[in-house]
């Protein structure tokens, strides 16, 4: 079971707060993780975009708390959660919490889950890409989002990471 | 090229394919025609391992290998194309960065060192003209936001990429308009050289004003049940297809 969830305190005013997340959870593990955004400055700002991948028999939360002080005028939010299911037996778990105290404030969250579609890796597979690198190829293209945010060194590392942490995942 | 002999097939339980032959040589085209539902898209998914498809009898021969016995990634670095009906969207994974990944997987099967960077970009500009596809094109997600013509285009420009020995088109005319459909077939009657065959699957007789086939079989219920010139395709398309079921039946 892992829980984390590193968070900001917006309290300057303008001050912005980003989260960014790829959450990997494979086997019998339980992950439940988020940040919490807490706005106390005027205009600050924050954005969430969170990436689960569930694999084998795991069940992977995004729990996240976005609150807005009364003091936080114009603040805003925008909130981005998506689930990708490898397996029938995974799954995928959303929690957002909104408290917001100052009505001026402007909030946005989006959620998806989808499945890792057998009609993906048979496209792959069709164009001479074996299994492994297709599942590969798949989810590094789900995570980009987060991916691309990361120093280049670091980005290499967390894609190979993220195919070692699916190996023989095919489902 | 390609034998198959007497090949049966199912999905789910229901026989579609009950005993199918053809035999297609190094260079030749053969259109295959047929109503809905006859097993035209599931000669397709057969040939090129769908797993969903069970095999209940017959053999496969491409090019001296038992095709059935190959799963579907060694089928297509041995050389099979599928161009699909509905080509599938990949979000985040770019056009290129998917075909650097094909073309090294057969490289890799051919015993090649993985391509180089500009070796690759070069091929990719090469290919891309034969279908007019633009360089907004080649970078973006695989298939993600594209036109139903975009997508065609695209299957032609990835066979191009990969100049398979034997490229089965599946509906590849379909949804295209009449500009697409010239594109498409300009792209396709580019590539056809002694050594390539083509297996075309359409509905229409349109297409084969375009690409003009060898042969043409006609499927129904899962049989090859009539063969000929493209003159075959043109009296189907006067005489529809209850003209040769009548036919079987009497």
């Amino acid at each position: 079971m892992t829980w984390k969830y590193p968070s900001c305190i917006l309290k300057g005013d303008h001050s912005v707060g980003e989260f960014y997340s790829v959450a990997v959870t494979n086997n019998a593990q339980q992950a439940d993780t988020g940040t919490k955004m807490i706005h106390l400055g005027k205009n600050t700002h924050s954005t969430i975009i969170s990436k689960g991948i569930s694999a084998g028999n795991s069940h992977n939360s995004y729990r996240g708390l976005v609150q807005i002080m009364p003091s936080a005028a114009n603040a805003r939010n925008f909130s981005q959660c998506d689930s990708l299911l490898m397996t029938d037996t995974s799954g995928a778990h959303t929690f957002p919490y909104v408290e917001v105290k100052n009505p001026t404030a402007q909030i946005e969250h989006e959620a998806t889950t989808s499945k890792i579609g057998e009609d993906q890796i048979f496209y792959c597979l069709q164009r001479g890409i074996d299994a492994e690198q297709a599942i590969s190829l798949i989810v590094n293209g789900y995570a980009k989002e987060v991916l691309n945010q990361l120093p280049m060194e670091f980005a290499v590392e967390a894609q190979k990471l993220l195919s070692i942490s699916l190996e023989g995942s095919v489902g | 090229m390609l034998k198959i002999n007497e090949l049966k097939a199912s999905v789910e339980e229901a026989s579609i394919l009950k005993g199918l032959n053809l035999t297609i040589n190094p260079g030749e085209v053969h259109a295959i025609m047929g109503p809905n539902g006859s097993g035209k898209s599931t000669l397709a998914s057969v040939l090129a391992g769908r797993e969903e498809y069970e095999i209940e009898g017959g053999s496969v021969d491409f090019d001296g290998a038992d095709l059935l016995d190959m799963d579907a990634t060694e089928r297509a670095r041995a050389g099979l194309f599928l161009a699909f009906q509905y080509p599938v969207e990949i979000p985040g994974v770019s056009n290129i960065n998917f075909m650097r990944a094909a073309v090294n997987g057969k490289r890799e099967h051919e015993g090649l060192e993985p391509i180089k960077g500009k070796a690759f970009l070069d091929m990719v500009k090469e290919k891309a003209q034969l279908v007019d596809l633009d360089g907004r094109l080649r970078n973006r997600s695989v298939n993600e936001g594209f036109s139903g013509g975009e997508k065609k285009r695209n299957e032609i420009f990835q066979m191009a990429m990969l100049e398979p020995k034997l490229a089965i088109l599946d509906e590849t005319d379909s949804g295209l308009d009449i500009d697409a459909l010239r594109i498409v077939s300009e792209g396709v009657n580019a590539m056809r050289s002694p050594e390539r065959s083509f297996l075309v699957i359409t509905h229409y007789q349109r297409l084969l004003d375009y690409i003009v086939p060898d042969f043409v079989h006609v499927l129904v219920d899962g049989r090859i049940v009539r063969s000929g010139d493209k003159e075959l395709a043109l009296e189907l398309e006067e005489k529809g297809y209850d003209w040769i079921k009548e036919d079987i039946v009497a």
